[in-house]
């Protein structure tokens, strides 16, 4: 294929890859950001002035408008208002120029964009345990911002593939001047900038953590709560993959995050590190499940549906870690009625039998309820219990069907 | 955003060389537009960027300001050569009488159909059910209700960017001829890439009538086919994308142009 290539060595090719995996390897375990170094970027209506920056601030005109009309946003003026007020009180010298919206989809995230608008999944919200730990998210996505991270690792990126095309090209140029072939360097480099690509976002997300954790120190709410998140997240994944005969995933160098573990790990320093003794910090728990008191069946809802026992269990569980009650008594019998492996019946029975013991017990779980007992052939305590149904749902799609029944 | 997908996957079904190509696709009784018709076109979605040296796509907000409001001007003054009534809209909620809820439903719904079209007729993943029917998609009531609201008897979606080679690139690829007198020829790392689609739809039937993709693409940087920063660039993309559309296999046999009413499906022709 070619008649003057160069042949590079074993040994030479092992001593650069030896020593492009040395620096990577230092390269996961990065040093911790100071939240003190945290100091935001951007002021009061940030407009961009860069020209790259305006070229991406005119993509994302589309992208908001195609979101912001969305028919997976949850519109309820309540919550998107509180939302609103939540990023304005943590959102820092921007906090009155961001725009949040909240997705319908049953999953762990946000996401912060370039032009400073915020999407929040609703099943974020289903996981937060209280104010404090949602304000840190939010926090943390306007911390993206704050530190114009979008633009820095567009233009990280945009200058280590110039600086990779540039080096490729005259590898190949002067090395069939001087009669070498550097090929296989030349992918070496390759492979190196893509991880240092991923490097660097792992470094803007290191940041904006530290930059949260700050924010909403500064708001009164405890810092310590955004290291909890990521110990939820780990028990949530871990009990996830062993329902599955699984293992949890570890980080890798090809991640655009760094590992959950040691976001924790630092998180927790932060906040010893900016916990300013004797000062009230309260996590306004009770004005949080105020809030999403109403979407909080559908939220759980959604999550059961899902099919991920193991998720489920442990994101009720731990929600129950501050106090049980029907909601979460019926949802967890759902789980296993959902699962329907050998055992489970009697599992959910349980679970809609403590259910109703509660006050705010679902139409639902009456119903169920209703229906484990007509099996055990308790058939008076069971139409009793379907009585109590209809009475809280006359309209229920299957009343007549279970009016027939308690006859 | 969501645009890229299908541009993706059209760029990558056409080879790309250093030239222009279209491919076209149409009803079976497609007759181009001609004489006094009312055409809407919705929200052109136009990006420009810069080419950096090592190939990636800079947006840049003043060249697509620029190309838009060219194509623009190319296509009112193409379509009324032709006797077009043309309208054309930025934001859904410019239409009177239409919510922008409801143009946004048609325009995702045009957006899937579009990608259906391109994976199976443009990515090889032909489905033999429609064999010889030429383009065979519709967007359904959706569409004929927004004709009627309107009284447009065709809407037009059209998708167009391009990317300039930047002076870095161009620089690399005269390093790259350069080379090649001493044996490492490499001046083909890729230039100037544009991809416009365009795809019409018959605000009557609620069909996709015709469909046609545009690609010009050079592998030098600094040789240009068409820029879209000028109104020559744009009149000629527009020429290429729209200006050329070929009638259906059997558009003139005579039940072509009979109104249908609201009541009878489309596909009991």
């Amino acid at each position: 294929m070619c008649l003057r290539c160069f042949e590079v060595s074993r040994r030479s090719l092992l001593i650069g890859g030896g020593a492009a995996a040395a620096s990577l390897s230092t390269g996961i375990a990065e040093a911790r950001v100071l939240p003190k170094d945290m100091v935001p970027l951007v002021g009061p209506g940030y407009r961009p002035t860069e020209r790259d920056e305006m070229g991406l601030w005119k993509e994302m005109d589309r992208v908001e408008e195609e979101i912001a009309g969305s028919n997976l946003l949850i519109t309820d003026p309540h919550i998107t208002g509180y939302l609103r007020d939540l990023i304005g009180t943590v959102g820092g010298p921007a906090a009155k120029d961001f725009r949040i919206y909240l997705a319908r989809i049953p999953e762990f995230n946000a996401m912060m964009f370039p032009t400073g608008f915020a999407v929040v999944f609703s099943g974020l919200l289903l996981r937060m345990r209280n104010e404090a730990q949602l304000a840190g998210v939010i926090a943390h996505e306007s911390g993206h911002f704050l530190r114009r991270h979008m633009i820095r690792s567009w233009r990280d990126q945009r200058r280590k593939t110039d600086i990779l095309s540039i080096a490729a090209m005259v590898a190949g140029v002067g090395g069939a001047g001087a009669g070498v072939y550097l090929g296989d360097y030349v992918q070496l480099a390759q492979l190196g900038t893509i991880l240092s690509l991923f490097q660097y976002s792992r470094a803007m997300e290191a940041e904006a953590d530290a930059m949260g954790a700050k924010l909403i120190a500064e708001t009164g709410y405890p810092p310590m709560e955004m290291a909890n998140i990521w110990e939820q997240l780990i028990g949530e994944e871990n009990s996830s993959a062993r329902y599955r005969g699984k293992h949890r995933r570890r980080g890798s160098i090809f991640d655009t995050h760094p590992s959950e573990g040691s976001r924790m790990v630092d998180l927790r320093t932060d906040a010893a590190e900016i916990t300013i003794p004797g000062k009230a910090y309260d996590n306004h728990r009770a004005r949080y499940l105020a809030t999403i008191g109403p979407i909080r069946p559908m939220l759980l809802d959604d999550q059961v549906k899902l099919n991920d026992p193991g998720a489920s269990e442990y994101l009720i569980e731990t929600l129950a870690q501050d106090g049980w009650d029907g909601l979460l008594r019926f949802y967890e019998g759902e789980i296993w009625r959902l699962r329907n492996r050998p055992g489970d019946d009697v599992r959910a029975d349980q679970s809609y039998a403590a259910a109703v013991a509660y006050p705010d017990a679902p139409a639902d779980a009456w119903r169920w309820h209703g229906i484990s007992l007509m099996k055990a052939g308790r058939t008076g305590e069971a139409k009793a219990a379907l009585a109590r149904y209809l009475r809280m749902k006359p309209d229920a799609p299957d009343a007549a069907w279970v009016r027939q029944m308690v006859g | 955003m969501f645009q890229r997908g299908i541009a993706a996957a059209l760029a990558a079904s056409l080879a790309l060389s250093g030239c222009v190509q279209t491919r076209q696709f149409a009803d079976v009784e497609f007759t181009p537009p001609q004489g006094d018709y009312k055409l809407l076109v919705l929200r052109p979605d136009v990006t420009v960027g810069s080419l950096t040296t090592g190939g990636m796509v800079e947006p840049r907000a003043d060249w697509t300001d620029q190309a838009r409001s060219n194509i623009v001007q190319a296509l009112k003054a193409q379509q009324a050569a032709r006797g077009g009534n043309v309208t054309i809209i930025e934001h859904r909620n410019s239409i009177a009488g239409v919510s922008d809820q409801e143009l946004a439903n048609v325009e995702r719904l045009n957006f899937v159909v579009d990608q259906s079209i391109v994976l199976h007729k443009y990515l090889g993943d032909y489905l033999p059910t429609k064999r010889g029917k030429g383009l065979d998609w519709s967007l359904g009531q959706d569409a004929v209700r927004l004709g009627q609201k309107t009284g447009y008897d065709y809407a037009l979606f059209l998708h167009a960017e391009d990317a300039q080679a930047s002076g870095g690139r161009i620089a690399l690829g005269v390093l790259g001829l350069a080379g090649c007198f001493i044996g490492f020829c490499a001046p083909n790392i890729g230039g100037q890439q544009q991809l416009d689609y365009a795809s019409l739809v018959d605000l009557k039937t609620g069909e996709v009538v015709w469909f046609n993709v545009v690609q010009a693409g050079s592998e030098i940087p600094g040789i240009k086919f068409g820029d879209l920063r000028t109104p020559e660039g744009a009149a000629q993309m527009i020429d290429r994308l729209l200006g050329r559309m070929k009638p259906g296999k059997d558009a003139g046999k005579g039940h072509v142009m009979t109104p249908q009413g609201p009541g009878q499906p489309p596909e009991q022709r």
